[in-house]
């Protein structure tokens, strides 16, 4: 399951990719949707950390449109569970992650994300 | 049953230590991943103590998960943190996804130590419990520490490394050095094979016949008293960091050792990075 928790943290390290190399960009995904215990004040820690607009590009693109393209300055209910589910709730169980700049392809299946490389490839 | 003197190991000269771990950790962890995780579920009382004093929010990565039991921590605030679990074999993982129970699907990915998969300092926190000494090369091992150091927040990112100590207790099935190794072995630590006898009914494919059970062979680096902290300090020094407390310096990035022990058979250091 790469849930868009950790897509928001991975990013591509074959050698000398060093620029542009984040986010991954989903291909040809099969989705899950698993519901998961909210818990407002873990959504709430974590808020400043992410990559906003990666999480937000990512998950329009998994056709999720609920979160603005600026972070909200008042952290209601409604907003705190719309990022809930796109980060925890949403399983990409098949497909493939792409690097924007190298093109390399990192796989996913039965949810499990290959982020090994080949020997010539690791920094 | 008396404590077993393990066999001794190095790695040739010529041998590349990648194809050693493979042929003699990750594969070997493959083949018993299921009887090697039955065995494993007891949370050790350091790193359970370390989780639960995290605050809510925090994000964290668990560099060699195993079976992952530490992503379901802190045990008394389920889901206040996160911890995303990273393992070389796959068949780990498959159990790790549900560690703690099938209602929950823990994160895992699929990835090597000595690779950097993730965003610079994206993480609150790290751990890594008994993989670093996987490890053939003391290179290598501090390579890993530096993956950890890199990959947690440069202003407050905290470390909890736990390995195999020469030191065991005396509930410990195993024996390391003789006396008359010791002085050696104190300084460097030690490298040895451990075996592991699979349980037949948890083989990959259970037999009814009689023959003996199969015996797997894990290598292992036994680290020596004060090893884990020194390797701790080498890997901070390789990224350019100052190592120790923050209140020496004016300005800079650095590593400070918050603890530094052993407990029950295994040596532990604790790391924070901070930034002035």
């Amino acid at each position: 399951m790469v849930r868009l928790i950790t897509h928001n943290l991975l990013a591509c390290h074959v050698k000398n990719c060093n620029a542009n190399n984040f986010p991954l960009e989903f291909q040809n995904v099969q989705l899950e949707i698993r519901e998961a215990e909210f818990n407002p004040e873990f959504v709430k820690g974590f808020l400043p950390k992410i990559e906003w607009k990666a999480l937000v590009d990512t998950a329009r693109q998994l056709g999720d449109t609920s979160l603005p393209n600026e972070q909200p300055e008042m952290l209601d209910d409604d907003f705190l569970k719309n990022l809930h589910h796109v980060l925890l709730e949403i399983h990409v169980e098949e497909g493939s992650m792409v690097c924007p700049n190298c093109k390399h392809e990192y796989p996913i299946s039965s949810g499990i994300p290959n982020m090994l490389l080949a020997e010539h490839e690791i920094a | 049953m008396a404590p077993r003197k393990l066999e001794s190991v190095s790695l040739e000269p010529s041998e590349d230590p990648a194809t050693f771990e493979s042929k003699n950790v990750h594969q070997i962890y493959d083949a018993i991943a299921t009887h090697f995780s039955s065995t494993r579920y007891k949370p050790w009382p350091i790193i359970a103590t370390f989780l639960q004093n995290l605050p809510t929010g925090w994000v964290g990565f668990d560099s060699g998960t195993g079976n992952g039991k530490y992503l379901p921590l802190p045990a008394d605030r389920p889901g206040a943190i996160w911890t995303i679990g990273m393992d070389r074999s796959r068949n780990l993982l498959e159990i790790a996804r549900h560690a703690g129970g099938d209602d929950v699907v823990r994160e895992v990915v699929w990835g090597n130590v000595l690779e950097n998969a993730w965003r610079p300092g994206a993480f609150d926190y790290a751990i890594s419990i008994a993989t670093i000494h996987h490890l053939a090369t003391y290179e290598r091992r501090k390579l890993a520490v530096q993956r950890l150091i890199q990959a947690v927040d440069p202003n407050h990112g905290r470390i909890l490394i736990y390995v195999w100590a020469i030191e065991q207790d005396e509930l410990s099935k195993r024996k390391v050095v003789d006396q008359d190794e010791a002085v050696v072995a104190d300084e460097k630590g030690k490298d040895v094979m451990v075996p592991w006898v699979l349980s037949k009914n948890l083989a990959a494919k259970p037999s009814e016949d009689s023959s003996p059970p199969e015996v797997f062979n894990r290598y292992y680096h036994m680290f020596a008293k004060g090893e884990l902290g020194t390797l701790a300090k080498d890997a901070a020094v390789a990224l350019g960091l100052s190592v120790g407390d923050p209140s020496a310096e004016e300005v800079g990035q650095g590593v400070e050792v918050v603890q530094d022990g052993w407990e029950r058979s295994n040596y532990y250091v604790e790391l924070r990075r901070w930034s002035k």
